[in-house]
């Protein structure tokens, strides 16, 4: 068999696009999953049943079906029964943020709820507004055990950024699948492939374990 | 020094089951035991006392080589400890061992702590582990306890079971690390008084405590242990009562003890 | 289609029947979906226990490999996996594999890696004092992890284990691009042929969630059962 890998070289820019792409894909889910995330911890720790059952139907749902289905459903369905028509990039984004905001809020619920009710009611005691209890004392705190996770959540976006593929964002996969198909090197392409995603992935995983190391709760 | 006459009273015409011989151990910078000697005789209820981190648990971990000394030589029955880890386990079968924590395994019954050391270890078939272990379960008082799991026992019978499973390897020596230290006051004299009873069938004992009354009690040798060195030792009249060394005597009024 | 950003929610187009038309169609696609689900578990539950045991006993070159193994895994997404599994390993072994074993190796790599992160974890959760208590009553080292370490890791670890499940099913979704019969490429089938996309995909939704939360509960109330027999 003969490879060629100049075909990787022949087609960098475009690879290149695609790993911008990618990176693109991963903050800006995260940007709108972070406050999405807190938000709907907030509304599920409030005292309306109504947001809180909003807040755990969304979470339950989103959780408990393939991100892959989501991609589909917010690119076929979502324009037609809701009226959004969005690009290929934005439907994408949507995809993303309604998975991991999910996951985000229960990040954020586990993270308050960790902290004792004395230290809500030792900061109510001084006179704090719940709001203010929140913000000075809980979410500090909380802040310890909600960062490991939200670090590993964001090495599996990374991952998963790859699926929105299928509605040909122009994302690292879809673009060296692109290449694949038309040039037919596929182990060249398919290889590169994997090593560009590893390249970038293992920093991140590392990055991840060191955070976890740091914030650990010693207890 | 007078414990020394003591000790040949005490040793007078016998081998020491177990025998110290300036063993030391070090935990990197700080050295836990500094040179200790010391026998134990068969038949014997030896108490170790001291400060926290006075080196008596150092020892008992070092005895059955959970925790190999440094230096130093100990004697069993004449013969030296091993130093391997597959000697080391031959070891322990002849010696049962008591955590402060009782370490009962949490996925098994009581009855079934009890019978894992002979069925692992020894071979012994499951029926007549059982059997075994159902007397020394109703010999420790739980005998209705025999189907719960460690998590719905109190402190005192979990560590009533986990002297079962000590005496189930059938050991001819028993090392209790501290055994009632983790417990609620109220459970300690259940656990005590097992203990008292083996003294009374003349087990072989090496027991770490801070219960004074059961020393004094019980013992038939105390030995006080002071950063990493013996302060003096005798039968539990000397020590408790007449006490021959200042640090003996700090150790004891530092306590309360007022003889 | 609406114009962008418009509201409008049209229900008079929904029509479920194609699905109730095609059930067995779908049908097909979830049993394919439930067989790989059982054979990737069983799979990568054994081999990552077996790792994961290696990676806390073993030797520093075994820990090394296994090591890289794992986060070689956690940094390359599963559908690259799948696909180059697919499309390039038979170029390189010479031989091809079919479209449902290339998913169930390619997803079981991918989940033992995970399998082996959550043994380690279990393992090295055990308080020592259980090792002690093991080893004072002269058990071995292989006794030690097959009657003490081990049941009570893989009890603790259960939540865990579960999640490994949701996310296995959740994988098996992404071998439809290697066109593999399960219930999400049957899904797609289905929506492009029978210009039903929204009835199908939300029909589809329907039927992961159903698959998945009780799932996920089952294994969350089962530990619940048995909690108290990994806490010491």
């Amino acid at each position: 068999m003969k490879l060629e890998w100049s075909v990787v070289w022949e087609y960098r820019w475009l690879l290149a696009e695609g790993v911008l792409v990618t990176i693109g894909l991963t903050i800006v889910t995260m940007a709108i999953a972070v406050p999405g995330g807190i938000i709907l911890a907030l509304m599920r720790l409030s005292k309306s049943r109504f947001l809180s059952g909003f807040s755990l139907c969304f979470v339950e749902l989103f959780r408990n079906i393939p991100l892959i289905l989501v991609v589909y459903w917010a690119f076929y369905v979502m324009p037609i029964f809701v009226g959004i028509e969005l690009s290929a990039f934005a439907t994408g984004i949507t995809a993303l943020a309604l998975n991991v905001s999910a996951y985000n809020a229960e990040t954020f619920r586990a993270g308050i709820n960790s902290i004792r009710q004395g230290q809500v009611q030792a900061g109510l005691a001084l006179g704090m507004s719940r709001f203010q209890v929140l913000r000075e004392i809980v979410l500090p705190q909380a802040f310890r055990r909600i960062m490991p996770i939200l670090a590993s959540t964001w090495v599996s976006l990374f991952k998963d950024t790859s699926l929105v593929s299928v509605i040909a964002v122009g994302d690292l996969a879809h673009n060296a699948l692109m290449v694949r198909s038309q040039t037919f090197r596929v182990l060249e392409m398919l290889t590169a492939m994997a090593l560009i995603y590893w390249a970038l992935g293992y920093p991140q995983a590392k990055l991840a374990d060191w955070i976890r190391k740091k914030f650990e709760v010693k207890e | 020094m007078s414990s020394q006459v003591g000790q040949q009273i005490r040793g007078a015409g016998k081998k020491p089951i177990l025998s110290y011989h300036n063993v030391m151990k070090r935990f990197g910078n700080f050295t836990a035991l500094n040179g200790v000697s010391l026998d134990i005789y068969s038949g014997e209820v030896v108490c170790f006392i001291g400060p926290s981190g006075s080196g008596k648990s150092t020892m008992l971990r070092g005895t059955n080589a959970l925790d190999p000394f440094d230096e130093g030589q100990v004697f069993l029955d004449g013969s030296p400890l091993p130093t391997s880890e597959n000697e080391a386990r031959h070891l322990r079968r002849r010696m049962g061992m008591v955590f402060q924590n009782f370490e009962l395994f949490p996925h098994r019954t009581a009855l079934e702590n009890v019978m894992i050391g002979p069925v692992t270890v020894l071979g012994t078939s499951k029926d007549q582990a059982a059997k075994a272990a159902l007397k020394l379960l109703d010999k420790v008082g739980l005998a209705d306890k025999t189907q719960n799991y460690p998590a719905n026992l109190s402190g005192g019978q979990q560590q009533r079971v986990a002297i079962a499973r000590a005496l189930a390897m059938e050991p001819e020596l028993l090392l209790f690390d501290e055994p009632t230290s983790a417990l609620d006051p109220e459970t300690i004299g259940e656990v005590l008084n097992v203990m008292k009873t083996l003294a009374d069938e003349g087990r072989t004992m090496i027991v770490v405590t801070h219960e004074m009354n059961f020393a004094k009690r019980v013992a038939d040798w105390v030995v006080v242990f002071e950063r990493g060195q013996v302060v003096e030792q005798g039968p539990p009249e000397q020590i408790f009562d007449d006490p021959h060394t200042e640090r003996t005597r700090n150790f004891l009024s530092h306590l309360g003890w007022h003889g | 289609m609406g114009a962008p950003f418009s509201l409008r929610v049209n229900f008079v187009e929904l029509d479920f029947s194609p699905i109730f038309e095609s059930w067995r169609f779908l049908a097909n696609g979830l049993l394919v979906t439930i067989q790989l689900a059982i054979l990737c578990c069983i799979a990568s539950l054994a081999f990552g226990i077996l790792g994961g045991i290696g990676r806390v006993y073993g030797g520093w070159v075994l820990k090394g490999i296994i090591t890289f193994y794992v986060d070689t895994m956690r940094s390359i997404p599963v559908l690259v996996v799948i696909v180059w599994i697919y499309f390039a390993l038979p170029l390189v072994s010479g031989y091809s594999l079919p479209p449902f074993w290339s998913a169930f190796l390619a997803i079981t790599i991918h989940v033992a890696a995970y399998v082996i992160e959550i043994t380690r974890a279990g393992i090295e959760s055990i308080r020592p004092g259980q090792v002690r208590a093991a080893q004072a009553l002269g058990m071995s080292h292989w006794q030690i992890l097959r009657e003490v370490v081990l049941p009570q890791a893989l009890i603790r670890v259960l939540p865990s284990i579960g999640s490994i499940v949701s996310v296995t099913i959740k994988d098996i979704a992404i071998a439809s691009v290697i066109a593999v019969p399960e219930y999400m490429k049957q899904s797609e089938t289905l929506a492009a042929q029978s210009f039903h996309p929204i009835e199908v995909f939300t029909f589809a939704m329907f039927v992961y969630f159903c698959i998945l939360f009780p799932t996920t509960r089952l294994i969350d109330r089962l530990y619940r059962r048995l909690a108290h027999l990994g806490q010491s």
